[in-house]
């Protein structure tokens, strides 16, 4: 199967010179439609910075990234804006929602961006928000949910532009068990209807919800294993 | 389209959900534009009022000035007057002042030397008693006079003063005359300038009596240093006057030495009213800094607000808004808040002048007028604002657009 992601070779470094530090050091990996993939590392051990890279949110200072075909390593900042808008979702550890607007018009933001006419949105942000639960809390601000809600509510917004990537950074990172198990269970769903889902953790328990485990640490993948 | 109605969304709903903070911004703007638009249409109600009430006291009145050694003589105006067409009347003011002594005290005035068409510059008076004098009593030199009514009270109680002698000392000589007139004004509001307290009187007489031609006892008066003329409105003013000068200068024998020079009203109203503009254009240039320092208040406040909100900007940009959609949204908010600001500010200006004139006419009912604004003024303030809005919504704006979307959303 042709792979989703492709990255090769990718290098990140800060501070070039004699200082330098190589967040990400030479990395290559596939990521193909339908995985659910965990990357896991300490704190430190470069996968936010291959998460901001995978999300298109940042760019490597050197190597190759096809995101579905499509070599998006050395993209403007608004052809960049671009993808992560079509084919990224992003679930975050804070859940970043916009504060002063409502659950709905948190999940229409994407859709807004992308230029999708008032009345699909809503049906679209509406159908999102059914599928992680929410559907009776549409018009309720992100302070008067729940962590475990609002998160929902994020994960609503990830998929309510249909991207078909699902990238998540410790999503349940901020939440209490129940929630965690809650949203693990939301992220299962997901990947059995088909979305591809990458889940960035430091938490091994978490990661073991995952088909594929990719351990990262220095900058270099360590291991790359797969459960049953 | 539809894109940009979105954003203008955006910018309104944040306007709204940070209405104290919005209200704050707009002020700086709201005092800027209101400060402006009132000055501009005070400074032209006032403009427009003077030049009526001037229009009305100088309307073909030319002024002869002498810049040198030679004098306007009687002789002189004469000539003038029997060899210029158009040149209707002629009068000069005797000098140095005059005192008029009678009954209820002593008092500074002038003799007004004219000829027998000295009632063509009682444009803002009427006769009310007796008579001008006329040309009869111009040639024989006739010492009567005529005076404002409300002089007659100050001099003598009352308006029962036709047929009393006067006496008026000038240079040490007494001329004594008979009131056979007595004018009023028109229109009270024109009287602001000569009702005050100790105005001088000024005594209307023929300005044959000012003079020795007829041998009589008058005071020893060569000439004039200026003299006012009235010319007929149907003529070239400018015209008429230059043939003066060549005429005076000609009778002096000083061609070409500009020692002549003639002043029409219609100059001094011109002066008036680049005065009037000066003052106007300075207020409303101090204004325009108050709305200067508006705009920099907004952005300020945008740029307080793209701090605050890093994290909304790093999920929009996240979400896929791009470096023009950030741009556009805070853009439009400074812009919203300029423009409110700016037609709030044209309402109040406007309100607040016509307030003030209001105020003015009850109070001081004299200097009564209305205030006045051209569509271009509030076209141009409200551009101004505008512009204002952008200029300095563009920093802040950019600011918020070039966040990086990991930087922004790093901060917590």
């Amino acid at each position: 199967m042709e792979s989703l992601i492709h990255i090769e070779h990718i290098m990140k470094i800060y501070n070039p010179g004699e200082n330098e530090v190589r967040a990400l050091d030479n990395v290559t990996l596939d990521i193909t439609t339908g995985e659910f993939v965990a990357i896991i590392g300490q704190s430190g051990s470069g996968k936010s910075t291959l998460m901001n890279i995978l999300g298109c949110l940042d760019v490597p200072t050197s190597g190759t990234y096809i995101l579905s075909g499509e070599n998006v390593s050395a993209l403007s900042d608004n052809a960049l804006s671009d993808i992560r808008n079509r084919k990224i979702g992003f679930i975050f550890q804070g859940f970043n929602l916009i504060p002063n607007l409502s659950a709905l018009e948190n999940v229409m933001l994407p859709l807004i961006y992308r230029g999708v006419p008032m009345k699909e949105r809503q049906a679209f942000a509406q159908e999102a928000l059914k599928i992680v639960g929410l559907e009776h809390r549409i018009h309720h601000k992100p302070s008067e949910l729940s962590g475990g809600q609002q998160q929902r509510v994020a994960i609503a917004r990830a998929i309510a532009a249909k991207p078909p990537i699902i990238l998540a950074d410790e999503p349940t990172g901020n939440l209490d068990s129940s929630s965690t198990k809650e949203i693990m269970n939301i992220l299962h769903e997901l990947h059995e209807s088909g979305r591809t889902v990458i889940l960035i953790t430091h938490d091994n328990q978490i990661a073991a919800n995952a088909k594929r485990v990719v351990k990262i640490m220095d900058g270099k993948i360590e291991s790359d294993t797969t459960n049953d | 389209m539809s894109q940009f109605l979105e954003y203008i969304k955006m910018a309104l709903f944040n306007i709204l959900s940070n209405k104290v903070r919005s209200l704050l911004t707009m002020l700086g703007i709201v005092i800027g534009i209101s400060s402006v638009i009132l000055i501009m249409a005070l400074g032209n109600g006032a403009k427009e009022s003077i030049t009526e009430q001037l229009s009305t006291v100088g309307n073909g009145q030319v002024m002869i000035l002498s810049m040198g050694n030679e004098r306007i003589t009687i002789e002189d105006l004469e000539y003038i007057q029997t060899h210029i067409e158009g040149v209707q009347a002629y009068l000069v003011t005797s000098m140095p002042d005059g005192t008029i002594t009678t009954p209820k005290g002593s008092f500074t005035g002038y003799a007004y030397g004219c000829n027998e068409n000295n009632y063509l510059f009682e444009q803002y008076s009427t006769l009310s008693n007796g008579h001008y004098f006329t040309k009869e009593d111009y040639d024989m030199g006739r010492m009567v006079c005529y005076l404002a009514e409300d002089d007659a009270i100050k001099l003598f109680g009352n308006t029962d003063v036709i047929g009393m002698p006067i006496d008026i000392e000038i240079h040490g000589k007494i001329l004594s005359y008979t009131i056979v007139g007595l004018t009023s004004y028109i229109n009270e509001s024109n009287a602001i300038s000569y009702d005050y307290e100790n105005a001088p009187i000024y005594l209307n007489v023929p300005l044959s009596t000012l003079n020795q031609k007829l041998g009589l006892d008058a005071i020893q008066i060569q000439g004039y240093t200026d003299a006012t003329l009235m010319l007929a409105s149907d003529i070239d003013t400018q015209d008429t006057c230059n043939q003066i000068i060549r005429i005076l200068e000609s009778r002096h024998d000083c061609l070409g030495e500009d020692q002549f020079m003639f002043q029409s009203f219609n100059d001094i109203l011109a002066t008036i009213n680049i005065v009037i503009n000066m003052i106007t254009l300075f207020i409303a240039l101090v204004a325009a800094i108050s709305l200067f320092v508006g705009g920099i208040g907004v952005m300020n406040i945008m740029l307080v607000s793209v701090t605050e909100r890093t994290r909304e900007i790093g999920i929009r940009k996240a979400l896929g808004a791009k470096t023009r959609s950030i741009m556009l949204q805070f853009l439009l908010e400074s812009g919203f808040i300029t423009m409110v600001g700016g037609i709030l500010g044209i309402l109040i200006g406007l309100g607040g002048a016509y307030a003030l004139s209001t105020i003015i006419s009850m109070a001081m009912p004299d200097y009564a007028f209305t205030p006045s604004i051209s569509l271009t003024v509030i076209l141009i303030t409200t551009l101004f604002s505008s512009t204002v809005g952008l200029f300095f919504g563009i920093y802040p704006a950019r600011k918020a657009a070039k966040l990086s979307p990991i930087e922004a959303l790093r901060r917590m």
